[in-house]
């Protein structure tokens, strides 16, 4: 009987359901692309392996004397650059014991050319030989640069790279230039999952250089944004990174402006910054919830006074308070739950075309679709419990002789 | 035992210096099975009567028996229980949800009773087949002339079998075929042992009923009891005097009607008390209380 009202005037429910489901809609697309961003993240962490230690600018946590992370500094881990090592840092990590590899990951300004192509939005990366060991990545054709190739001008490419700057996929062999200085492709990197530096750059779009040659032909203007470390005794990493910590500081005339961290407490910050991100994001998109509710409230009342003669014959054929009350409920809760269905379909959709359209790989999490329906059924109690209570207070007789 | 009795009703609207009387210490008596013609002036109360025996409105104080039951002072969810199960209502117009079709609106009282919507329809489709429209039972009411919505609210008032049905100006807005219709179902409903309460302006409608009560500033100055099928003495009086054809006519009919009667001062009632103004305030107060 409530639905009869919510059919006779389709468009206008459908206008008030849509605040509903936008804001499913957009809950439900951001937590579920924040997981997604979060699952990839975490999962190329964990392939890293727990013994890897990163050594990253600026003071990212604090610790307390046993060295236990006490509070991250969010607005310092959001930059994704966000200053360099120094570069003798590189020399004083290898000479600590226990240290088995060292990879510097460095950004180098400027962008690579071709005789007829440009290539702009990516990043140029001074790094080693080292590198795919200890990121663990394969080069999908050719080869790595060795260590004998450290003063040649080298270079491997991301995937992304190869596609747009040669448009073939194994360009080994090609030349192209860097600040007028020619390099030779060696080889092409298997697919970067997600980026290695948490929040970093994204490696398909890279190409690696030697290290070295990098500082050499920036005239040493380069940004060493990481440092990678394997031990040679994962079990003893502790005590490595309390060495590593130690002479960096002595280095720095003892400014803490650096972060040692090993690879659980890097899943820790990412995750933290992560979480904060997308708790922000939520929190607006839930704010259009709640206008969504606020749009149902306002069509209810609206609908409540026109239809101020239904509800006089409606008392007068023996409608209680209770019923008439009930009967208007249900409408706002007919139209905040629709609502919430449509917005979750919806949400399904946008999930399937972004997989399809982008290379992001959002994750439909239950618990926060089941929340979002929730949230919706409370909004549409609250919203519709004082339009109902206004019907069901009316007076039959005046009611009857409204025209 | 009267179905009906109302003893001492008074209703007042207003405060202080503003209060209007819209019911002045009504004394009335209806039996089961009678077919009461209500008649009067625009603001004499007879709208206000209407709707206190119907539940929908308190007295201001004075008590109302119906069946063997003081409602007066019951609470809202208990009176739209009364309503519900007791009595039918007929009004003037906009009488059908129009959003709902003419089963559906026959159907509705039951709803609120709880009867499944498989078994209400069912009765509801009965209900129009007896008054003759069951070849309408899909309508819309925007599609139904007025005399089929009226024959149609009449099958609505019936669902229930309720003890009264209280029609309040039922022909107002038809024509007089269709409120010869309208009327010719009414009748068969009192024969068919029904109490019927009607509001009218037409003199010629109150062949139908058995007694005819005259209303005048909120109290009642006649009351007359005539076989059915024939005007009362006071009604035709008016009838003579202005031929009816319209409505306008009908009311210039009552007004002429009211001259024709006996004062109200004149009329022999037994201890018809004045009003002090101490009396009043203290009525005032307790609505202003409430």
């Amino acid at each position: 009987m409530a639905l009869a009202a919510l059919r006779s005037s389709k468009w206008r429910s459908f206008l008030t359901m849509l605040g509903i489901i936008i804001g499913v809609v957009s809950v439900v697309t951001i937590v579920s692309l924040g997981e997604g961003v979060k699952k990839q993240v975490v999962g190329q962490i964990s392939r890293l392996g727990s013994d890897l230690i990163t050594i990253r600018p600026g003071q990212l946590v604090t610790r307390d004397a046993s060295g236990t992370i006490t509070k991250i500094n969010l607005s310092r881990s959001l930059g994704i650059s966000s200053g360099s090592l120094p570069a003798n840092d590189l020399s004083i990590i290898e000479r600590t014991p226990n240290v088995k590899t060292v990879v510097p990951i460095s950004l180098i300004s400027g962008g690579a050319r071709t005789e007829d192509r440009q290539y702009n939005n990516g990043y140029i990366i001074g790094t080693n030989d080292k590198m795919p060991e200890v990121l663990k990545q394969k080069v999908n054709f050719g080869a790595f640069f060795s260590s004998g190739e450290l003063g040649r001008h080298v270079a491997v490419i991301g995937q992304t790279v190869a596609e747009q700057l040669f448009h073939e996929n194994v360009p080994i062999g090609m030349t192209f230039s860097i600040h007028g200085q020619d390099f030779i492709v060696r080889g092409v990197m298997d697919k970067f999952e997600s980026s290695p530096v948490a929040l970093g750059p994204d490696f398909n779009k890279a190409i690696f250089i030697p290290y070295n040659i990098g500082k050499e032909i920036t005239g040493g203007n380069t940004q060493l944004i990481e440092i990678l470390v394997r031990p040679t005794h994962p079990n003893q990493s502790a005590q490595t990174i309390a060495a590593i910590n130690r002479r960096l500081m002595a280095a720095h005339g003892q400014q803490n402006d650096f972060t040692v961290l090993r690879q659980d407490e890097n899943l820790a910050v990412t995750n933290d910054i992560l979480n904060l991100l997308t708790g922000f994001i939520t929190g607006i998109a839930a704010l259009s919830l709640m206008v969504g509710g606020i749009g149902i409230m306002n069509i209810m009342l609206v609908s409540v006074t026109e239809r101020t003669r239904e509800i006089g014959i409606r008392k007068a054929v023996g409608a209680t308070n209770r019923q008439i009350l009930g009967q208007f409920l249900v409408e706002a809760l007919v139209l905040s739950v629709v609502g919430g269905i449509i917005g979750t379909l919806l949400a399904l959709l946008t999930n399937v075309l972004l997989r399809i359209f982008t290379n992001l790989q959002p994750v439909i999490t239950w618990p926060v679709v089941l929340l979002a329906c929730m949230v919706v059924l409370i909004v549409g109690i609250i919203f519709g419990i004082t339009p109902a209570a206004k019907a069901a207070r009316k007076d039959p007789i005046e009611a009857l002789r409204y025209e | 035992m009267p179905l009906i009795t109302l003893k001492d009703v008074s209703k007042l609207y207003g405060f202080g210096d503003a209060t209007t009387v819209a019911l002045d210490e009504v004394e009335l008596e209806i039996e089961q099975g009678e077919f009461v013609a209500v008649m009067g002036p625009s603001g004499s109360g007879k709208s206000t009567l209407m709707n206190i025996i119907g539940l929908l409105d308190r007295p201001t104080h004075g008590n109302y028996t119906l069946g063997n039951r003081s409602v007066a002072r019951l609470r809202t969810n208990q009176r739209a229980r009364l309503r519900r199960d007791k009595i039918g209502f007929v009004f003037q117009s906009y009488n059908l949800l129009p959003r709902l079709n003419v089963l559906e609106n026959v159907a509705l009282p039951l709803a609120y009773k709880g009867v499944s919507v498989t078994r209400r329809l069912k009765r509801a489709g009965l209900a129009l087949e007896q008054i003759g429209l069951g070849d309408r039972e899909y309508f819309m009411p925007r599609q139904l002339s007025g005399g089929q919505i009226q024959r149609v609210a009449i099958a609505r008032a019936l669902i229930n079998n309720p003890t009264l049905i209280i029609a309040d100006e039922p022909t107002g807005t038809l024509d007089s075929a269709a409120s010869l219709l309208v009327m010719e179902l009414l009748g068969e409903v009192h024969k068919s042992g029904n109490t019927i309460l009607m509001v009218t302006h037409n003199p010629e409608l109150t062949r139908y009923a058995n007694r005819v009560v005259y209303m005048h500033d909120g109290s009642i100055v006649h009351d007359e009891r005539t076989p059915i099928g024939q005007v009362p003495r006071l009604a035709r009086r008016s009838m003579q005097l202005f031929p009816r054809k319209t409505e306008e006519d009908d009311l210039a009919g009552v007004s002429a009607l009211m001259k024709a009667i006996p004062h109200k001062e004149s009329l022999p009632k037994k201890s018809r008390k004045i009003k002090t103004p101490k009396r009043r305030s203290e009525a005032t107060r307790r609505k202003a209380k409430k």
